[in-house]
């Protein structure tokens, strides 16, 4: 199994249009914020100190997940592309078994995901630390090593149910522009949840990307909230954060972090039984024989 | 002692029928070809040898008994029609992370000899030339040290000289470890390589046999006689005191003449009427 995944990370590595390709999404939300709509926020939340030092972790929190997202999805796409060049027939003749390859792909997505999101967690962070004087906290860097195997792991999973329906290589570049385009939505980096219509809102809690950025923003944000905040009341902060979307409401609870962990480990279990029924009743799949 | 066979085999695409009941024999250390034009269902009959797709009917033996690919898969090298390998990775990535995909221990190194990849050993497979491609596609389909190796059109697109060159090299293999050889091939003269010829078209199985034996029963020898006065005659014989006789009885009218025995070219035309290409 080995050689599979070091093969194939070697081509998601190697090919540099790629990798750029697959990091669109998040440099569009990186720019989108830096152009107008931190302007645009600080100004709303005026009443709110150093609101930009609140700000630019919640834009890490969301790139995170577009960064997910998409990298999975465009290291998982080598499957797809492998089995039209017959390669995944030239891979079922050696010692590697069925289920071998397939898992070699999963975590080839899984790694793949990991280290561009912790690429663009370092970008970012540095980035700010410069011209916004932000700082780096290190103390949280486990929690978010943690959450970035998580959301790897979700989004690689996805992505394998999106990529059942994909058979030719044809389809690859619309999924993914698709995809591309609306993780930004999904995960709330655009424009915060808060400002959106009721039923879009609805509609984006049906997708593990919010809940994916409102882990990042909780542990992110939350030593710069409590500096924020401690003069404010508690209802400005809790309008705050749920117009921002740093934590999700289901009516009228709030979700903690561990909910959230626990909403996404429900959605891959759905997800996962989802793939498995498809494969029984489809041919159209990903995981199919070679 | 039979290493593959096939009996009856079909496989159909929709209504469409690709291979139409093809049975093979295939012995251990031969060389074979499978010919036949554009669409004749070479591909096809590979691609269930090797198990990637499955016949609609019919049955696949390989050694004495198995009929399961998957116990006899190490055993198999194949070289498909358009290449498998990585273009982004080096020649060097290529086959050494494919060592990894075995479990045995392999040693490449005799491979990297016989087919001179040192020189091309850290450059990208993407910017090698089609005649180093292929060198590298061959030595990777025999990293398992198979005993069998599907070659699906080996030479086109190649020059005479890395074409023969690659004959020579498969041949060497052959000799020195008893590999088995199935390839396909629409380029007549290379079947003359082979040990034993199987032409198919249109997915039917139209002769089977070694090529002197196609030679004898699908052709004549041909005599091409340039006369003094300019006028040319060509005549197909059955043997070459027939010949003799016809120069020497014309001896003083002769300019020139030509006599060559028929080929694959002819084999292929008298079978069906038609010219391969
Ligand atoms: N997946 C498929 N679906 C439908 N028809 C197919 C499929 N694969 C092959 N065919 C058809 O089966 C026939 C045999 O194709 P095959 O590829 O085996 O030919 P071939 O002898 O290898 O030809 P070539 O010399 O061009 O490679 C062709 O008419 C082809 O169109
Ligand atoms: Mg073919």
């Amino acid at each position: 199994m080995s050689g599979l995944i070091y093969r194939n990370l070697k081509i998601y590595f190697s090919d540099k249009s790629g990798i750029f390709f697959s990091l669109m999404g998040a440099m569009i939300s990186f720019v989108l914020y830096l152009i107008f709509l931190s302007q645009n926020m600080i100004s709303n939340w005026s009443n709110v100190p150093d609101t930009k030092l609140l700000l630019d972790p919640w834009l890490i929190g969301g790139t995170m997940t577009i960064t997910a997202i998409t990298t999975t999805l465009s290291s998982l796409s080598l499957m797809v592309q492998d089995r039209e060049r017959h390669v995944l027939a030239d891979i079922s003749l050696t010692d590697i078994g069925f289920l071998g390859i397939q898992f070699s792909y999963l975590i080839t997505a899984m790694i793949v995901g990991i280290i561009m999101q912790l690429v663009m967690y370092f970008i970012m962070g540095i980035y700010f630390m410069i011209v916004d004087k932000s700082s780096m906290d290190l103390q949280i860097f486990p929690q978010i090593l943690g959450i970035v195997i998580l959301s790897s792991f979700i989004w690689t999973i996805f992505n394998l149910l999106l990529l059942s329906f994909a058979k030719k290589v044809d389809t690859l570049g619309k999924i993914a522009t698709i995809v591309g385009t609306a993780s930004g939505f999904f995960a709330g980096v655009y424009m915060p949840i808060g400002v959106l219509p009721a039923t879009v809102q609805k509609i984006m809690k049906y997708t593990p990307a919010l809940y994916d950025t409102a882990m990042y923003r909780d542990v992110l944000m939350q030593s710069q909230l409590r500096q924020s905040f401690k003069n404010l009341p508690n209802s400005v902060e809790n309008k705050f954060k749920e117009v921002m979307g740093i934590n999700v409401k289901w009516n009228h609870q709030i979700l903690t972090i561990q909910q959230d962990i626990l909403t996404i480990v429900v959605f891959a279990i759905v997800i996962a039984v989802l793939i498995i029924l498809i494969s029984k009743i489809s041919r159209r799949v990903i995981i199919s024989k070679v | 002692m039979k290493i593959l066979q096939t009996k009856n085999l079909v496989k159909k695409f929709g209504n469409k029928i690709a291979v139409d009941n093809i049975s093979l024999t295939i012995d251990q250390g031969e060389m074979i070809a499978l010919l036949g034009p554009n669409g004749a269902g070479k591909s096809t009959t590979i691609n269930m040898l090797i198990g990637m797709i499955q016949p609609t009917s019919g049955q696949i033996i390989f050694g004495e008994e198995t009929t399961d690919i998957r116990a006899y898969r190490s055993k198999i090298g194949v070289v498909f029609q358009s290449s498998v390998l990585d273009s982004n990775l080096t020649v060097a990535d290529n086959i050494m992370l494919r060592v990894k995909m075995y479990f045995k221990h392999i040693n490449v190194q005799s491979l990297i000899n016989k087919f001179e990849l040192s020189s091309i050993w850290k450059q990208k497979y993407g910017s090698l030339s089609g005649g180093q491609k292929r060198r590298v596609d061959i030595a990777r389909a025999l990293i398992s040290d198979p005993k069998l190796l599907f070659l699906d059109e080996p030479s086109t697109g190649l020059d005479i000289q890395t074409r023969t060159k690659i004959w020579e090299i498969l041949d060497g293999l052959r000799k020195e470890t008893g590999l088995t050889i199935i390839f396909t091939t629409h380029y007549l003269e290379e079947s003359q390589n082979a040990d034993f010829i199987y032409i198919i078209d249109q997915g039917k199985l139209i002769a089977d046999d070694t090529v002197l034996e196609l030679q004898k029963k699908y052709t004549k020898n041909i005599l091409k006689v340039v006369y003094k006065t300019g006028k040319t005659q060509k005549m197909e014989l059955d043997n070459k005191n027939e010949a003799i006789q016809i120069l020497t009885d014309k001896k003083s009218a002769i300019s020139d003449f030509e006599y060559r025995p028929g080929t694959m070219d002819d084999v292929f035309m008298n079978l069906t009427g038609r010219k391969i290409r």
